[in-house]
């Protein structure tokens, strides 16, 4: 764990780091941009678009709140917009999701209840390589930056009622796909996962309230994070079945949250089954003959 | 290729995995976690001077695997009454153990005795505050509770009817606290600048001596609103207790304030609660308060002239605690 001393001087250095990383980035679409590159302006690249309900199973620990773990049902809406990008389409895919989740859950008792609440937002940008081993295979993998806030309340408790949550990170996200057909149906099968390696989150300290810190005490809020004291896991396996201009999607969505910081620890699992609706729109007539799509 | 997986497989091993200790649901279960979670959140060992070690082997020994739940809490409950703080509970769903100092100490307050002699069943009230100008023009405020909200405008009215009073008398005795937002509401009025009034800490870490250093707090005087400027008394007891503790060590330091009647019942640290695996919270002192001097008011503030309510005057409807305020009032605002 960090020293608190050391905090800040850390985290700058974290941010020297997320610039440097947000360049690197800005670098690498500007070579994929490159005219060496197969650049088509003017090709079609419709936006796959879906809208996804979750529900299953939530598991939470936060000893700021309780030591005892509580578990119980867990929801979640989503929205998925993935694309090729305007430089290299045939290589590159952005991909912007957005979601928010609840989760009501119980002490093994049943006496006492949280309710966690969860928003957050991802724009991730991945290289994609198709025909891969098999040509019906595509694999994309690149860097993201994700951004989520939310809360667990815990009515019971006093000045220790709530937990608030805020996080930004940057990390490594991935999809495997695989196009088939079931029957007459395309079917295309997906392995999505985002994996945050650096970043920031808010936390008060061991035992500090929310009156010290609303009295003007705001030092140490902010710890750097990283997989020594957080990990975080957002995936998901999902099958996206073509039915004319529809995409039904069916599938497992999984979440992991873990941090040790403070001696505060904290450890959030969600597991949950999704069913969604969506599609790939062209907003406009083309000439083109073809049409990048990031299925 | 094969070196970066290792690593990459070895850094996720090496996460933020931190395992949590888990209590069984049964009588030994129940003691340590308790026993555990005041260990390393409790705040006040060293100031009274308990050896928790001591205490947890000592009860410890009364544990039997077949006692039952009721036998489990009064167990646990004699173990943190060791700890003598109001704001140490034990909470089961059929009862509540507590450790109330104002038990053992003169009531020194009768609300009966007020409204009948003194306000003659004729007062106003507004966001919980009981008010009236008494006959002697000394105005009378009882706020009861500092669970109240008290609303600006609310307290402007009752400032207002009140700024006609020689002096003013805030009656916050048996007042069990509440909301700090509430002191800081009250106390606005009665200051005229920004005002150092106390310093809060918090534990960082499950040592006993991890606090983080005092965060001094400020107050700042209510912008736009009524202030009161007069001579003020305020009657504490000893069942003025947390929010209300603070308000009275806050105040006492204002040069217009007295406080009169009996120390206070303490309570300075900001309650946070835990939970132990059959479902009983515990509520324990957490992030001490001390008053502007660095003092530590946990075992209550003493006030500036001591008086108990004497059974003579009681019998002749008086409050000798009132009474006093009176004197006290009439010697500063005479001319």
């Amino acid at each position: 764990m960090f020293e608190y001393s050391n905090a800040r001087s850390i985290l700058a250095k974290l941010i020297k780091f997320n610039i440097l990383f947000c360049l690197l980035m800005t670098q690498a679409v500007a070579w994929a941009g490159s005219p060496t590159g197969d650049t088509v302006v003017d090709v079609p690249r419709p936006p796959a678009i879906m809208f996804t309900a979750e529900a299953g199973y939530g598991r939470v620990l936060d000893t700021y709140l309780t030591p005892i773990t509580y578990t119980g049902w867990h929801t979640a809406l989503g929205y998925e917009h993935t694309q090729a990008t305007g430089f290299s389409p045939d290589r590159w895919v952005r991909q912007l999701s957005l979601g928010m989740s609840f989760d009501h859950v119980k002490n093994p008792v049943g006496n006492h209840s949280m309710q966690h609440l969860r928003a957050g937002g991802r724009w991730a940008l991945m290289r994609r390589w198709t025909g891969v081993l098999d040509p019906r295979l595509s694999l994309m993998a690149g860097g993201m930056t994700w951004l989520q806030g939310g809360a667990i309340y815990n009515s019971g408790n006093s000045n220790n009622v709530v937990s608030v949550k805020a996080h930004w990170t940057l990390g490594l996200q991935g999809i495997a796909q695989y196009s088939t057909r079931l029957g007459r149906v395309p079917v295309t099968l997906r392995y999505q996962a985002a994996l945050p390696v650096v970043g920031a989150w808010f936390t008060p300290d061991y035992d500090e309230s929310f009156y010290e810190i609303y009295l003007g005490n705001r030092e140490h809020l902010v710890q750097p994070g990283w997989w020594g004291n957080r990990f975080d896991l957002d995936h998901q396996v999902t099958a996206d079945f073509r039915l004319g201009g529809t995409i039904l999607r069916l599938g497992y969505h999984g979440t992991i949250e873990r941090s040790w910081a403070r001696h505060l620890n904290t450890h959030i699992t969600t597991h949950g089954i999704v069913i969604g609706l969506g599609g790939e729109f062209l907003s406009l007539p083309s000439r083109s003959s073809r049409i990048i799509s990031t299925y | 290729m094969k070196r970066i997986l290792y690593i990459l497989t070895l850094l996720l091993t090496l996460t933020a995995c931190h395992d949590q200790p888990e209590w069984r649901d049964d009588p030994q279960g129940n003691f340590d976690a308790l026993w555990t979670i005041m260990d390393e959140h409790y705040s006040f060992f060293s100031e009274k001077n308990v050896d928790w070690n001591e205490v947890g082997q000592r009860y410890r020994a009364k544990l039997t695997p077949d006692m039952t739940s009721q036998e489990l809490f009064e167990l646990c409950g004699d173990m943190l009454k060791e700890l003598r703080d109001g704001h140490t509970n034990l909470i089961a769903s059929h009862d509540v153990s507590r450790y109330w100092i104002w038990e053992q100490y003169p009531v020194n307050y009768d609300e009966r005795l007020i409204d009948e002699h003194y306000l003659n069943f004729n007062y106003r009230q507004a966001s919980g505050i009981k008010y009236a100008i008494l006959p002697n023009n000394y105005g009378y405020m009882r706020y009861a509770s500092f669970s109240n909200s008290i609303g600006d405008g609310n307290l402007d009215l009752v400032l207002s009817y009140l700024s006609t009073a020689d002096g003013l008398i805030i009656d916050v005795r048996s007042n069990g606290g509440g909301y700090l937002l509430n002191v800081e509401t009250l106390v606005g009025r009665f200051i005229d600048q920004r005002t150092h009034v106390g310093a809060i800490r918090h534990k960082t870490g499950p040592g006993h001596d991890d606090f983080s250093e005092p965060y001094d707090y400020y107050f700042e005087p209510t912008k736009n609103h009524i202030h009161y400027q007069r001579p003020v008394v305020i009657l504490a007891n000893r069942g003025s207790f947390s929010a209300t503790n603070n308000f009275v060590s806050i105040m006492q330091h204002l040069p217009q304030v007295t406080i009169v009647g009996d120390t206070t019942g303490g309570g300075s640290g900001l309650p946070f609660t835990g939970e132990l695996p059959n479902g009983w919270r515990i509520r324990f002192s957490s992030c001490p308060i001390t008053d502007v001097d660095g003092s530590v008011t946990e075992f209550g503030v003493d006030p500036d002239i001591h008086v108990d309510m004497s059974d003579a005057d009681r019998a002749q409807g008086r409050d000798t605690i009132l009474e006093t305020a009176f004197r006290v009032l009439g010697r500063q605002s005479a001319p």
